[in-house]
Formats: C-alpha cells, structure tokens, sequence
C-alpha cells in the first residue's frame, strides 16, 4: 500500500511538473521577459511614459509566462479566460474609444481655435502614415497590413490600436508595442531632425500670442468638428465621436462631474486594461517574427517622416504668410500626435536658441490638430481597406 | 358537458405534447450537412485572430434550430471521435437554414470553433460530421477543389445533394469549386458585390465566429495600386479636406466672435481702438496660468512628487493635555 501510495505522489508530481513555466519555457518566452523588465526599467529610470510602459511591460510579463496549453483557459489567446475577456476590448476596439473620450475631456483645443491655421499643420504630418504604407507594400506587406502597420506614424496609441484590430488582427501586438515605444522615444527621434531641417533664423521666430477664446467658441467646436469631420469621413466616427463628445462634456461647463470622470477614473481603468493586455498579447510564439522586426522599422521610418513633414510644412506655409504672422517651425514635429510630449519638445528644443522664446502653448495647436488628423487617416484606411 | 369540456381540453393537451415531442426531435442533428470548404486560404476571410486558415461551413437544412455541440468533426475514418464540438456554448446552437463556420487551424484552445486538425493541401481531404454518439455519420466529403488557393469547394445550393442541370436537365452533383467564398452565408449567391452586400447586411460587425474579409479590397488595391500612390494621394487629400473645412469654419466663427466682442465694449463706452487694445492683450489671469504652467514645465514637476511622505519630528515638549500640574491638587491657601 506504502509504495503505490507514494508512486501515486511521485505520479502526480511528475505530472504537475510538466505543468510549471519552468517545463513549457522556449528561449522566445525568455526574450520577451527580458523586453518586458526593459519596458518597465524605462518607465522607472528614465520616466518615459511610464502610464504606458508600466502597464505594457508588466502586460508582456503576464503573457509570456509559459504554460501548458490544454485548455485550462489561461492565456490571453484562449477563448473563455479572464485575459481574454478583458482583450476583447482591444479585438472588439471598445477600448480606443473610450480612450478618446477621455482625451477629448482633459484637451484644451483654445489654441487650435484661436489660430486655426494651425489646424493644417497636423494633417501634413499623417504623411508618417501614408510614406510608411508605401514602403510597407514595397516590403510585401498586404495593402490592409501597410495601413494598420502606416498608422504608427500617426503617433496615437489607442488609433493604432483601433485600426489594426480590424485591418490585421494578427499584427496588432507588434504594431501597440512599436506605436507606445516610439512614443516614449519622441525625446530622443525628433530634435535631430528638428534641428538638421531649420535654420538657426528659423528657429528664433517669435510667434504672435494667441487671442482669448469665448465659451461659445470652445463650445461651438467639437460640435462643428463632430459635425464636419464624420460627415467626411463616417469611418472615423468611434474615435472622433468619442473625442469631441469628451471635449464637450469639459467645455460645456455643465457636466463637470461627467468630464472629471471621463479625464481622471474612467480613462485609468482603460489605461490600465489596455496596457496589460496588449502586452499580454505578444506571446512569444505569436510576437516573434522577422514580421514583427519589419513593423518596428517600419514604425520608426514613419515617425521620421511625419516629424519631417510636418516642420518642411511649417517652412513652405510661412512662404506665404506674413512676417508678422509667420510659424515657427520648431512646433512642426508636434503634429504628430503623441500629445503633449511632442509639444513638449518644440518648448525644448526652443529655449536651446532663445530663452525667453515659449513654443509650449503655440505647440499643443498642431499637437491636438494632429490627434484629429490622425484620426481622420484611420478612418480613411478603414474606409477604403476593410 | 364538464366531461366533455374535460375531454376536449385534454385532447387539446395531447396534440400540445405531442407537437412539442415532434419539434424536438426534429432539431436533431441529423439535419446538419458539411456545406463548403476551403482547403488553401491565403488570403481570404479571416478568423477573430486575423488568422487565416482552413475553414468547414456546416448547414443547418432544418426549419428548427439545432444544436451541434457534442457531435463530432473529423478527417480520419479510423477516429471519428477527433474533435468534439464542446457542448454548452450558445454558439453551436444553429438557426433554422443558417450556417456556422469551423477553422480547421489545429488550435483547440482558441474556442468551440477551432478544430484539433488542420487540411492537407496536397492529398484530398474527407471530411465527417458525426453524431454525437461518436458512430453515426452525418455527412462526409471527399473534397476534390482544384488545388488553387483562396477557391472552395461548396454544394451550389445549400444543403443539396444533386442540382439539374440547367442545360441538359439532369441532375448532377451539388458539390462544385464555388466561383464565389460564401462562408456563413448561402452558396447560391452569384455576383461579388451581391455577395458582399448580403454580408455587409446579415452581419455588421463581422461574419460570425470570423470577421469581414480584407480580400477584396486587398485584391483591388494589389492590382490597381501597388505602389500605394494612389491611396496616399487620396488620402492625404481628404485629411486635408477635412482640416481645411474646419480651419475655414472656425477662422469665421472667431472672426464673428472678435466682432461681437469689439460691439459689445463699444456698447459699454470704449472707443473702438482701445477694444481692439483690450482684446489683444490677455488678461493677468491667463498670463499668471501660462506662467505656472510654463514653470512647471521647466522644473519637470509630475504625479510621482506627489507620492513622496515627508515625515518631521514634531518638537512639541509641553502640552497642557499632559502636564501633570493639572492632576495635582492645589496647595491649600493660608489667606
């Protein structure tokens, strides 16, 4: 009885063992743990995004962690677990939107109405988007991957998301984690080419201070930008809807409990769920591929030519513009999204040449023309490649 | 007359039972039929993982809903039992004359409808729906498609065996290599962009267990744009479009705005060139906020301050609270 009691013991633990990380672990398991310590190690020490890399880095860690796959209903990929679950937000594309609303409350777009020529600055930096698609193709990408991949350079998280969870589901997990990682590396990819496309006069331009914005004028605007915006472009309506509504509830000065909870507990929930299940999906198995590589260089080509398009933008707009009026060109890398580190960079890299010379406010026009900029070009991609 | 009453309500209850009896084993699974199949997909409809793979379209040719949770899929005769489709799922419950869709990708655990084996793309495939006892089959298909990818071999009309032939007259096999993909959807559709509607209307957010396919649009771009000018031209242009629309509309709504602004202080007795003075200056407020905002910046202030506890020593050595001069009793008075 002793010896088949503890060979029952030695059975099941026998069993158990082919159970454990340590029994199902691929040297990919291990490469993306190392990824997900570095994104978080980022967040802590370098404090770049943390909101994002945190959760992202800790998500990879989640989703990495190998287990045997006889439908215990664990992983991220199997129908029916709490991971799942909770990634049928990013599949379904529910998070985005929400994310946008969100956004839409906590954005203060006076500085888009006060000079909304400003406006046209964020549409010239989706070139990102579409210079990237074209290279995708070239790089044998199918034409509905080049457009999910191409909206890396719209530098809008949630966007990419959107748009590559119908466009190619299957890419989404690279695209998230290039479009987060390029945005924590804004500081780092854009004042180089700041630099090298203006000159130092270029770069001393005083703008004009913008004018005070009424009530009626803040209100008036993501009704008519709603209005105009979606009746253009009706693919976009998830994220565009989402974003002015947000706007809204914060302008109309009547729902202020609303936007509170729109820009403070509401968009944090979602953060937070989005971020750990997009890193939750990149396992090993389905994240690395020579495809994957290619989406990250592709994601970084993008970012190069919307900053680049955005600041030789700003350089032709100015030929026809008044001395007194004319644009800085250092706000042109704002366009591309990724509110407000890009702004953030134009005061930067600004103070370098003039210290009493301010870019912030002028910036976060183009910054916020860029996050309906892009989209908008989600919208168009959806429109014409689903 | 109570009896009869009784009677006849009794009768009424019988036929009741025995409809209800009827109906139920009328939502067998023997009703169900293998209805289409694609063996090489490529580039074709997708799963909810944006995976494409081979998938089997099961009919439902009942008018009842039935249930195929706990039948069984195979492609080996020696195991029939191969795939059980997991009972309790609402999803295997079909609608009477609606179909269901199985990707045989060989990934059980990516839910009810993903099979533990995939098609071969050289050898022909035979395929069994078996009962849920595990003997009985179904239905079974050799299936003999032309070998090209992205084509499927379907039964032209649902749930046929045999159809006539138009021409001759006779009839002859259902099964053919479809010039349509129709899954989730009737085979007897014709036209692409019939086909297309048809899907765009019975499911807005996806066919099924599978999403809208890219394929055509995929197809269309591939052929009349590849070097993806043409979309990035468009594209571009609509963006533009759309933020010139609105820069043009709220250069007008501040130009009014302006306006309305400058009348109302002439109105109050300011000249108009001292409003147009106040209306270009800022007041102190917003100067102050840009300012804070502007320092804040430079210092790089941010939520992790926030989180920093601070603990000083309190040096507080005397409290009235507990000095013990108040627990004493006072010294008697000699006055």
């Amino acid at each position: 009885m002793g010896t088949s009691f503890f060979s029952f013991i030695g059975e099941n633990l026998e069993e158990f063992l082919t159970y454990t990380g340590f029994a199902n672990a691929t040297p990919g398991h291990f490469v993306m743990i190392a990824v997900g310590l570095i994104f978080i190690a980022l967040a802590i020490v370098k404090d770049w995004e943390p909101m994002l890399l945190i959760p992202i880095g800790f998500g990879i860690l989640i989703g990495n962690i190998p287990f045997k796959e006889v439908g215990l209903q664990l992983g991220v990929y199997e129908e029916g677990s709490v991971l799942s679950i909770l990634y049928s937000g990013v599949t379904q594309g529910w998070y985005p939107p929400l994310i946008f609303l969100g956004i839409g409350a906590m954005t203060d777009f006076s500085t888009l109405i006060s000079n909304p020529k400003l406006m046209l600055i964020g549409a010239a930096a989706q070139f990102g988007i579409f210079g990237a698609y074209m290279i995708a193709l070239q790089m044998g990408f199918e034409p509905n991957q080049a457009g999910a991949i191409g909206i890396i350079g719209g530098a809008d998280g949630p966007t990419a998301i959107f748009l590559s969870s119908k466009l190619a589901p299957n890419l989404m997990g690279a695209i998230a984690i290039s479009a987060y990682s390029y945005m924590a590396l804004v500081p780092v990819i854009q004042p180089p080419i700041m630099r090298l496309l203006t000159t130092k006069k270029e770069r001393l331009i005083r703008m004009k201070p913008a004018r005070a914005v009424s009530h009626t004028e803040k209100v008036i605007f993501p009704i008519a930008g709603l209005l105009l915006t979606s009746f253009l472009v009706p693919s976009g309506l998830p994220l565009l809807g989402m974003l002015f509504f947000g706007n809204l509830l914060k302008e109309s000065g009547v729902t202020r409990r609303l936007a509170e909870t729109a820009r403070g507990p509401l968009i944090d929930v979602i953060t937070m769920l989005l971020g750990v299940t997009v890193g939750a999906s990149t396992q090993a198995t389905q994240f690395l591929t020579t495809d994957s590589v290619k989406i990250f260089g592709l994601g970084a080509l993008s970012f190069v030519i919307a900053t680049a398009a955005g600041i030789l933008f700003v350089k032709f707009f100015n030929l026809f513009l008044k001395k007194e009026n004319r644009i800085n060109p250092l706000i042109g890398n704002a366009g591309v999204s990724a509110v407000p580190d890009s702004a953030r960079i134009s005061q930067t890299v600004g103070l370098e040449y003039d210290r009493t010379n301010h870019l912030l406010m002028h910036a976060m026009g183009p910054n916020v023309a860029g996050v309906i900029g892009s989209a908008v070009a989600a919208g168009i991609l959806l429109g014409f490649l689903m | 007359m109570k009896k009869i009453m009784m009677k006849y309500k009794f009768g009424i209850l019988l036929v009741g039972l025995f409809l209800f009896v009827f109906s139920a084993t009328a939502q067998r699974a023997t009703q169900l039929r293998i209805n289409e199949v694609m063996v090489k997909n490529m580039n074709n409809f997708q799963d909810d993982y944006g995976i494409q793979s081979p998938w089997i379209e099961i009919f439902n040719s009942a008018y009842a809903t039935v249930n195929i949770g706990g039948c069984y899929l195979s492609n080996d005769v020696a195991n029939l039992k191969k795939y059980m489709i997991p009972k309790g799922d609402v999803l295997t419950k079909i609608k009477p004359r609606q179909h269901t869709l199985f990707w045989a990708d060989n990934e059980p655990t990516r839910g009810t409808f993903h099979l533990n084996f995939t098609l071969d793309t050289v050898k022909v495939n035979t395929l069994y729906l078996v009962d849920s006892n595990g003997k009985d089959i179904i239905d079974s298909i050799f299936v003999k498609w032309n070998g090209d990818a992205n084509t499927s071999f379907g039964r032209c009309a649902d749930g046929k065996d045999f159809v006539k032939n138009d021409s001759t007259g006779e009839l002859e096999s259902a099964w053919k290599t479809l010039s349509v993909i129709t899954p989730s959807t009737n085979n007897t559709i014709t036209t692409d962009k019939e086909h297309q509607a048809v899907l765009q209307k019975q499911f807005p957010n996806g066919i099924g267990n599978a999403i809208m396919s890219t394929g055509a649009a995929n197809e269309k771009f591939e052929t009349n744009d590849p070097l993806g000018v043409g979309m990035s031209a468009t594209a571009m242009f609509v963006v533009f479009i759309g933020l010139v629309i609105l820069f043009l509309m709220f250069k007008l709504i501040g130009y009014i705005s302006i306006q309305l602004k400058q009348r109302r202080m002439m109105k109050s007795g300011i000249d108009s060139t001292k409003a147009q003075e106040l209306l270009d200056n800022e007041s102190g407020e917003i100067y102050a906020a840009i300012a804070m905002a502007l320092y804040a910046v430079e210092n790089e202030d941010h939520d992790w301050e926030d989180t920093v506890l601070t603990i000083n020593k309190v040096a507080k050595t005397y409290s009235p609270w507990s000095s013990k001069i108040y627990g004493l009793r006072e010294m008697p008075n000699k006055n």
